[in-house]
This record gives structure tokens, sequence and C-alpha cells, in this order.
């Protein structure tokens, strides 16, 4: 159908106070009911008319969600900070670099002033670029819902092409990084065919280098599945090794083969996987000449 | 929903304007109060013709709910220029031909502002990664570069 | 011979700058009438199919709506979006009218079948719903090379095989056959373009307002307001003098704005609820229905003798043009005119077939079959250097053409340039320096080239007639009142730059009334770069004569023959005597209000129609860098040279090139117009999914402008806007090719199909990628 709106349709507007007050409301609601944190990709689609919520329940008043702040074993990033406020904190650029890398190919400043972190996640999109920095991270996802809280590794967030696992009455309230995962050495690198473009095949790696052997890596893969997803077959081959070519192609060849890219109008399901070792080889490469 | 009355800051001065949430702050700029500098063009958040300044930072109001900007300082176009003395960046876009078809501008020159302000002296490199979200398909963006680094210099020496 | 201009070759700013600037000017969209009601059009939810029934009953009842029409409630007579009678010979029986105000069948996704008129968005769209329309799906037809065939479905009862146009070249030139065996080198490759997208940001809007006395005001974006008054009075069967076209700002034309899109559909709204009725596009209204550039697949064959000379040449076109022909039935022949008319070749012929497809129509973007065309022509003069062993360059300088030969459209050339065109590009890109380089990591760079000729204007192809009035002010300011439309170009500074050369003042003096076809003498307005040439013309022409009356009422004044006066600066002066002279604005001040009676309007008006051909030209040359492990291109520097004869402003002149790259980038690159296979829907329906360069994917650009005038152009000038596009892509083609030895000839050059004709090379395949 070809689209002839302009504007919205009618809903119902809530504002909570709290996250109880929120989680409340949705849980009455369930599906006819959505979120608003930075609005880009929600305001968009209900224009289109491809979403019709009868109810928004916008997280603004709520205080108290926009941080970020190194608590005990982790970084918190809180639910409202948005994309900007990320790619500019000093302690993100310093600390878990990649993720302000990752942030800062999103070329709109619009965007990424609307837009946060926590927003992009839900959104559950396999071509975010949020989501595999904080794949290659360890990253975690406390959620909130009526009935008390639970923290899922964020690799266990995803189900499927726009579906998590959060429940009607669940919100994301931060993301949590591991201390472990400060000052990692790691890479993210995007292939797009403008630079407002979402992305064809996008990369995150992380390694943890001892004497000269791969300790640990993080290979994380997004555009190329119906999820963001860990290449573990790459991971394990990458893990205790000395990192030659050989060993590099060895992995960047495994996570294309765990790819399973479709053909659209940005690529084809041919082209993807080919980046997919491209890409995974470079960021290894990149990876490995940065950090201590 | 009804329709409830809510207060807006736009470009200094106070609105009280009946709205609905589904009401856009675009919509709210054009159709409720005249403002029409404020460009509707792809309604998706890709081409920044939409954009104004909320507390000083670019967002799209094509996106953007009215309701969730109530009380916020809102910068349009219409309320750079003070009366008939143009900001220097307007002043700039003229005289160096960053204006063709001028649909564009509004959104490039409030982006262009808050990149001044975040940053006084832009590498060019600076400049074209600020204004990445604002699409122009009749100057190539070259002039519009060009306008942008000669009006940090005029403010930087206080023109 | 250099002359010396007072303000012609000024960068001079806008008038209408402040306006932008601030958010002042009007576009369209931006304009309210009282009691204006919202228009929104019903679209065709399939590529194609019989509408059996509509029902518009419960939408008429809805609350809010004001009028509900269907095909039933609009004039039969059916129009053509490109509008009738503008073409001469030999074209000119080719004008079809093949659309209907609402759609009798449906012939594309988007096709218009009812529309309604509301108090507001929200109630029309409820009202949309609430059409009931029984569709009968027919089988349809996306590409033109399966249009044709036998089998395909029959989308215009009258066109046998979906062929619409079927010609020859025009301007066809001795023997092929015998061409191509007397050559020592003969190639022969198949090329295709895809259907780029305007592009501009304003959305196409219209408002159409009825006068109690039956007169009709339609706002519209148009390009050509006057041949859009004749075309809707057609439609409605009303006199041109009931009709007013006014022409607000416009958000970028680059040709999809010739054609006809949703203003009779206002005026039959506005008509039935004697309201005014505004119809604004949503951009993916605007993707889906506005015409884009014409898509082709052709095959060149050329034959060269050993030194270089082209000897042959043979182009046969297959044009895509859409579920209406727009101006896609002029598309097949003007692409074989650009295509056989840059070079010099003794020997030329070619045929064009123009087909309907169940697709968005395809129409006259920028450059209208020349950047089409040069895709295919100036890849081959690169593929024909290489097999000679010649430098690219050396190929174009031994065929182009000179001064006095005949043009791409028949007649002599005035002026051309092109040879300091390419010397001078090729010296600031370091040709020599740079090409050739055989590198061997995984980033490759190349440099390549490319030129084309265009036109000033369409004569003796297309109408040309412009016309203008200059009229003094007491205060020795002028009126200028021209209405070359208003594509969003800055036409009025080059206009006014005119006027002011000519008149001996300051172009801040130049006040420019435009804008309605009522208070302006006809101009056929803007395309085919025609409006510094021939709108520039009629200024100038009209400018004269006001002069002449201005001198001849000065000399009464100062007792001296006319002959012997001159005017610059605002004042008129003997030229023997020049201390002796009055100001301009005392000469008209005297004249308008002489209290003896003897008084005089100093004005001057012109009708003016080209007769002669004066092509701008221009080179293009690209400096890539190619990523051999991802097919990624990017384009490091862009240099365009180009001849447009004097340039009136060159911050203009620089301005249209440098939005040219852009467009020719995206062209070469990025922008494809994806239509779904199995559905006939638009998949790239908005700028999310279709990529138009932004400010970061553009490369270094410089604009080289050889500024040499034509005798016939307006203190010299020639045509730009669209020569500013026409050799981008071929040019990065040629670079691409030089950096990594392969090509693509089917447009986008994605990395995709670059790193498939890489991995091809590899191989020992064509490299061709397709």
């Amino acid at each position: 159908m070809t689209v002839v709106t302009r504007n919205l349709k009618p809903f119902e507007y809530f504002e909570p106070k709290t996250i109880a007050e929120a989680t409340q409301f949705l849980s009455t609601h369930g599906a006819k009911a959505k979120v608003l944190a930075g609005g880009v990709d929600l305001i968009f689609r209900m224009r289109r008319r491809q979403i019709q919520p009868e109810y928004i329940v916008s997280l603004q008043s709520i205080p108290g969600l926009d941080y970020i702040r190194k608590d005990g074993e982790n970084l918190k990033i809180g639910a409202l900070t948005n994309l900007r406020t990320i790619e500019l904190s000093p302690i993100i650029r310093e600390d878990y670099s990649i993720l302000a890398e990752a942030i800062h190919t999103i070329a709109s400043i619009q965007v990424k002033n609307m837009g946060t972190a926590v927003g992009n996640l839900c959104i559950a999109t396999p071509a975010s670029d949020v989501a595999p920095p904080l794949f290659a991270l360890g990253a975690k996802l406390r959620l909130i819902g009526l009935s008390g809280e639970r923290i899922v590794p964020i690799e266990e967030f995803y189900l499927n092409v726009g579906q998590t696992i959060l429940q009607p009455d669940e919100i994301v309230a931060e993301i949590l990084i591991p201390n472990s995962s400060a000052k990692v050495r790691g890479a993210f690198l995007k292939l797009v065919r403008t630079a407002t473009d979402i992305a064809k095949v996008n990369v995150a790696v992380t390694l943890t280098i001892e004497d000269n052997i791969c300790r640990d890596a993080k290979v994380a893969v997004g555009s190329v599945a119906p999820t963001v997803f860990r290449a573990k077959k790459a991971e394990g081959i990458l893990i205790g090794e000395k990192l030659k070519p050989e060993v590099v192609e060895e992995a960047a060849e495994a996570a294309a083969e765990e790819a399973k890219p479709i053909t659209d109008l940005r690529s084809t399901a041919e082209y993807r996987r080919e980046m997919v070792k491209v890409l995974v080889r470079r960021a290894i490469g990149k990876a490995q000449e940065r950090g201590n | 929903m009804q329709k409830q009355i809510a207060r807006f800051i736009i470009n200094g001065r106070p609105y009280e304007v009946a709205i609905e949430p589904r009401m856009t702050l675009l919509e709210l700029l054009r159709d409720e109060l005249g403002l029409t500098g404020t460009k509707y063009s792809c309604g998706a958040g890709e081409c920044g013709a939409c954009t104004v300044l909320v507390e000083g930072k670019p967002v799209l109001s094509c996106l953007t709910l009215a309701i969730r900007v109530r009380e916020k300082n809102i910068l349009t176009i219409e309320g750079l220029a003070k009366g008939t003395d143009l900001h220097p960046i307007q002043k700039a876009f003229i005289e160096h031909g960053a204006i063709q078809c001028g649909f564009c501008t509004p959104g490039m020159i409030l982006t262009a502002k808050a990149l001044l302000d975040e940053n006084p002296n832009p590498t060019k490199e600076e400049v074209k990664e600020y204004l990445a979200g604002n699409l122009c398909r009749c100057t190539g963006y070259v002039k519009i570069i060009e306008a942008v680094l000669a009006a940090a210099k005029a403010i930087r020496e206080g023109k | 011979m250099k002359q010396e201009f007072s303000v012609i070759g000024k960068r001079f700013s806008q008038a209408d700058g402040p306006a932008k600037a601030t958010g002042a000017a009007k576009y369209t969209g931006d304009i309210k009438l009282p009691g204006m009601l919202i228009g929104k059009v019903l679209r065709s939810p399939y590529p194609h199919a019989k509408i059996k029934r509509i029902d518009k009953s419960k939408a008429e009842e809805l609350p809010g709506v004001e009028a509900v029409i269907t095909w039933e409630d609009t004039p039969k007579i059916p129009y053509a979006s490109s509008f009738r009678d503008l073409p001469m010979a030999p074209s000119g029986s080719l004008q079809r009218a093949d659309e209907y105000i609402l759609a009798d069948k449906a012939r594309y996704v988007g096709d218009a079948i009812a529309a309604v008129a509301a108090v507001n968005e929200q109630v029309a769209e409820e009202a949309l719903k609430l059409i009931e329309v029984e569709y009968e799906k027919l089988p349809f037809v996306i590409l033109p090379r399966e249009a044709i065939k036998p089998e395909a479905p029959k989308i215009h009862d009258y066109a046998e095989n979906n062929v619409a146009v079927h010609l020859g070249y025009p301007l066809a030139e001795g023997d092929v056959e015998k061409g191509f065996q007397e050559s020592d080198v003969v190639l022969e490759e198949t090329f295709s373009v895809s259907k780029q997208v305007a592009g501009h940001l304003e959305t196409q809007a219209c408002i159409a307002n009825v006068e109690p006395t039956g007169k009709i005001t339609c706002y519209s974006p148009c390009q050509l307001p006057f041949p859009l008054r004749r075309e809707l009075a057609k439609m409605f069967n009303l006199p041109e003098g009931m009709i007013n076209v006014v022409s607000p700002f416009v958000g970028g034309s680059f040709g999809a704005r010739l054609s006809v899109y949703n203003e009779p559909i206002a005026i039959a709204l506005a008509l039935k609820t004697r309201k005014p009725v505004k119809i604004e596009y949503t951009k993916e209204e605007d993707f889906t229905c506005v015409h884009t550039r014409t898509a082709d697949e052709y095959t060149i064959k050329m034959g060269f003798k050993k030194d270089g000379t082209l000897h042959a040449m043979q182009i046969k076109v297959l044009t895509w043009s859409g579920a209406y022909l727009g101006r896609a039935q002029l598309a097949g022949a003007i692409t074989l005119i650009w295509g056989m008319g840059h070079y010099r070749c003794p020997n030329r012929a070619g045929e064009c077939k123009v087909v309907y497809c169940n697709t968005t129509p395809s129409a006259a973007m920028r450059g209208y079959g020349n950047p089409e065309i040069m895709w295919g022509v100036e890849q081959m003069m690169d593929m024909a250097a290489e097999k000679l062993g010649m430098d690219p360059l050396e190929i174009r300088l031994k065929n182009i053409k000179k001064a006095g030969e005949p043009s791409n459209f028949g007649l002599p050339i005035e002026s051309t340039y092109l040879e300091d065109c390419i010397k001078a590009g090729a010296e600031r890109i370091g040709w020599w320096e740079k090409r050739g380089r055989k590198e061997e990591g995984i980033k490759r760079r190349g440099i390549g080239m490319a030129t084309m000729t265009h036109c000033s204007g369409a004569y003796p192809l297309l109408l040309e007639h412009s016309g203008a009035i200059v009229k003094f002010n007491e205060d020795g300011s002028v009126n200028l009142v021209v209405n070359p439309g208003s594509p969003g170009t800055h036409i009025w500074g080059a206009l006014s730059q005119i006027a002011a050369e000519e008149l001996g003042i300051h172009p801040e003096d130049i006040h420019i009334v435009t804008g309605e076809t009522d208070k302006t003498l006809f101009d056929l307005g803007s395309h085919a770069s025609r409006s510094t040439y021939v709108t520039g013309n009629a200024v100038l022409e009209a400018a004269k004569e006001a002069k002449r009356q201005l001198l001849e009422r000065a000399a009464k004044m100062l007792e001296a023959p006319p002959e012997d006066l001159e005017v610059k600066d605002k004042r008129v002066y003997l030229k023997s005597a020049p201390e002796k002279g009055l100001s301009v604005s005392e000469v008209v001040r005297s004249a308008m209000w002489d209290m003896k009676g003897e008084c005089l309007n100093i004005a001057g008006k012109s009708s003016f129609a080209s007769k002669w051909t004066s092509p701008p030209t221009a080179a293009y040359f690209a400096e890539v860098e190619v990523d051999i492990e991802t097919g990624e291109v990017k384009v490091l520097r862009f240099i365009t040279a180009v001849d447009c004869g004097t340039a009136i402003n060159p911050m203009t002149v620089e301005g249209q090139c440098e939005g040219g790259i852009q467009q020719g980038i995206g062209y070469a690159l990025t922008e494809d117009f994806v239509i779904n296979k199995e559905t006939g829907v638009l998949e790239s329906d908005n700028f999310t999914t279709y990529k138009m360069p932004t400010a970061l994917d553009m490369p270094e650009t410089e604009i080289i402008i050889i500024n040499k005038p034509d005798p016939k152009g307006p203190f010299g000038a020639k045509g730009v806007g669209e020569p500013a596009t026409v050799g981008v892509a071929p040019a990065i083609a040629n670079a691409i090719y030089d950096a990594v030895g392969v090509r693509v000839l089917d447009l986008p050059v994605t990395p995709e199909k670059l790193l498939k004709a890489l991995k091809e090379k590899q191989h020992g395949d064509s490299g061709r990628g397709d």
C-alpha cells in the first residue's frame, strides 16, 4: 500500500512517575501499549500505520533514569540515556570504546539526541549498531516488571526479528557492562550504502590477549541473522591460540558460516556472508592493534 | 483522549495550545502556530528538514510528540534572526551560495547552530559529520560546509 | 575578446536568500487559504487491475467529508501528463494523451482511483478507508523486456506489445553497416540504467481554488506554468484565461516537476466543494507517483579507425516508460540524439522502443536521456582507447566537434570549448601522474573521465518561447516581469544580472515580478537548461527596448541625439561629455508624471524564441578508491570543467555543478529504485531505503568554469543546469576501471556487483559482474 498519511492516529498517553507505575500500566494494557523512549522508530512506524498502539507510555518523567556510572562490578547505563550522551561520555570512550565507536557510525546527530541505547535494543532489529558492541562487551540487561526484576545476558534477550523475552509488563531499566570488559581491546566495523543507512553487516569484536595468546574473544555479528549473535565457533577457534593470520582467517570463515543472511534491497545474502568473513577478519586485526 | 492545554516556549515566547497526544511537534509548529519555516519532507527521520533545537539540541520534530516538549525551550528558524539582523550563520549561507531551493536550509542552519554552540572551531570533517543527518539535493553540500566554516570564523571574531 | 562587465560574472547573493534563511519563504505546502480542505487520494494497491465497482456512499456520509470523487465524477478527457504541443518536428506526432484525472483502470501500485476532500487529514484518511473498491486483478509486468513479449498483459488498449513509441534515430546519416565494415575496431556492449528518483526534499503539493466567477487558481510547483495552464484548460474544457497558475517557492525540481500530478484532482475537488483544496503528497507518494528518470536497456555499437577516429555508430534503446507515458514518450528518441550527437561520426543509425510497464512513470530528470546514454558511450570510448592503445583523452580530442559543425540537434554549433574543458580538468586531477598506477594493496585508486554535450533550450526539437517585461519605476529601479517557473535554481538572480548589465543599474535595483501566469508573459518554463539562454535573451531584448525608450526620452531632455547617450550606474550621460547627464530616476519620474500630458511608461516587452544551438559542454574527472575485498567505491575527488559560455554568476554555476556531482554519484553507486517482483509494490519508498549521498559521502570537488562567451547567448551565456550532472557517473565508471580493471555495466554499481566482477576477473571471466 502506498503510504498517504502524514500524521498519527489518536492514542492515549500516559507519563508514569515511577517504574512501578509504568509496569503496572503495561501489565493492564498488554500488547495495546507501547513504551516510548526516543521515539525515532516507534513514531515512524506509527506514521506509516505499521503499528497502531492504543496507549503510549512515556518514561521521560521517571527521574533518575539518565545516567552512566560505575557501580560496584558494573558500568551502568540508564534507560533514558541517549545515544549522543553515550557517544561523548569520557568513561565510555576511555574504557568501553567500541560502544562509542559503534554509536559514532550512526551518522545522524538528531537521531542520537533523541534515541536511547535501551530503546534501540528494544526495537530488536538485528541491524542495531548498539547491540553488537554490547554483545562483545558481555553486557547484561536489568528487566523490571510487576513482580520484580531479573538480569539477563544480552545474548539471551533476543528471540527473533522484533522479538525479545520482555514480558508485557516489563521494561529494560538499565544496561550493565561488567568491569572485566573495561579497557578490553576491540573494534566495531560496519558496511553501509551511504553514511545514514542501516547496516548491511556489522561486527563487534573484543579480545583479551596475554603473553601473545588470546585468552578470551567475543565476536558479535549483526544484520545477517534474525538476531545479533555471538559467533561461538569463531570464538572457539581464537581462544587459546596465537592470533596468526591463518587462525584469524579460520575464525572469520567460521563466523561467516554461522550467519543466516538474507537478500533484500540493501544487499544480497551471498555478499553479506562474504562480508562477515571480511569484517570479522578486519575487526580482529584492528582489535589486535589496539589496547595495551 | 481529550484535547488538553499545554504550554510551549518557542523562540523565547510562551504559547498555550490545545493539543492531543498524537500531535507531533512539527504539526504544532506548522499547523497550529503557523510557523511554516520548519519543513515536512520525509516523515521518517532521514532528511533532517524538520530539525528544530530543543534545549539547544537538534531533534527531528516530525518524530517528536508535542506533549513531550512542554515547557522546554524550542528554537525554530523563525527565532534565529533578531528582527532584521540575521544570525551570522544565516548571513554566511546567503553570502556563500549555500542556499538553492531553500527547503533544507532551515534544518541545516539550526543543525549548524547547534554544532557551533558545541564546537566553535570545527574542522571540515567535523562539519560534515554533524550535518550528515540533513539531506540536500541541490547544493552537493559544498557551499553549505563552506558557509558553516565561514560563520564559525565570523562568530569567533565577534562579527 | 574579453568584455569588461559591470555585474555579469560577479558572485552576487540571491535576493530571496533572506526569505529562505529565515523560514519566511512560502512553498506550496506552507500556504493556507481560508476554508481550505485537505484532499487525499485513494491509490491502487495492485499493479494492474480492472475497477469493477466503486461504492463511495459510506465515505460521503462521514462527518467532515465534503466531496468524494471517482472516475464517474471527472471529465473523461484524457491528458498528457507531460503536456501536448510542446514538440516541434519531427516528434510532434508522439504526444499522446493517455491519462485520466482518476484512473479508468489501475495500471500501477499508486494509481489514483478516487479522492476525497475533508476538513482535516484524519477525516480524509477515514474516508479513504470507507470507499469500497472491487478490483479484478490482472497479470502485470514490471520490466520492459518482459512487457514487449507477445504474452505480456496489455496495459493500454492502443499499444501493441505495450510499445508506445517505435522510432528510428531522427538524424541518421551515412551507412552504418558499411561503416562498421570499414572500421578497424568494432565494439558492441549492452548497458542498463536505472530509474533514478529526483529526490527533491519538498513533497509534491498543490492547492486549487475556484472563484465565484468560475476562474480557477492553481498553486503548483510545476516547472512549466503556462503549459500546465493549457493542459488543465483542455482537461476541464475551459478557456486558458479562466485558469491562473501560481508558482510559490519550490523545494527542488530536477525535471520531476515537469509533469501534471495532483493538480487535476485538486481542481475537481475544488469544483465540487467550491472551497480551496490542498493535496500534499507524503514522501512515499513522491517516490511512488512522481516521475523518475527514464530507465533504459541499450546496445551501443561503435566502429573506429585505427587512428581513433569514430567511423560508425549505432544505438538501440529499450526505454522503460511506466504506467503512463509522461515525458518518456520523447525519451527514447532524445536518448539517441544525445548519444549519437556528441561526437563527430559520419555513419549513424539507431532505434528506440518506448514501452509501457506497470510501474511508476518515467520522465525527464535532469539531463533527460543524456546521463542515461553517456553512461554507455563514455565507457565505450575508454574501451576503444584501450583496444587502440590510445590515451582516453586523445580519443576524445580526436572526435569532439568544433564550432560550426552540426550539433546533436542538427544545427550548427554556435560555440564549444570542450577541448579547454578536457585539458583543464586533466591537468587539475593529475591525469598523467595518477593514471594507470597498477596498485597492489587492498585499496586501489584510479582516475577516469567523461565528456558530454547538452543543449541550451531545446530548439528545434521542442517549442521555444519566452517573454519578459522590463519597466522602470520612478526611483530608477526596474520591475522585471518574467516567469521561467520556480524550479529552485537561482534563475531570477541571473536574469536580474542580465537586465542590470544592459540597463546600467545594479541587480539590487531589479524587482522580480513572477509566479503567476495571469501577471506574466508566456514563458515555456524551466527545462532543457533553457532559462539562462532563452528567458535570459528575452530579458535582454526587453531590457534593450526599455533602454531605447529611456535614452530616447533622455535625449529630448538633454537635447542630444540618443546615439550619443549611454546609461551606467543609474545615470544617463553624453558619451562625448560625461559630466552632462541626468539620473535615470529623473528621466523616468518626469516621463511618468509629465504635467504637460506627454506621458510615457518607459517599458520594454519581448517575445523571444531561440533559433540557434549553443550547446554547453563539459568534461568530468573522478578519482576513486576501490576496496577490492568489499567492492566499495569511495569517490575521493571530483572535478567538473564546464563550458557554459559566460558564467553570469560563477557562484551559481558552481552550485549547480556541485549539486550535479551529488546526484551523479548517487546515480552511479547507491540509488536503486527497487520494485517487489511479486507484488509490484515499490520497496524503496522513502529516503530510508533509497539512498542519496549525504555530506559525509561527498568527495573533494572542484569546478572549473571555462567562461568563454557564446555568440548567441545573453552576454555569451549558455545553459548549465543539466550539464552539471550528465557525465558524472561514467567518469566514475572509468575511474573504477583504471583502479581495478573491471566494469559493471548496469546501474547502480553496487559493491555487491563490483565484488562479483572482481572475483570473475580473478577467475578469468569477463569481469563484468552481470
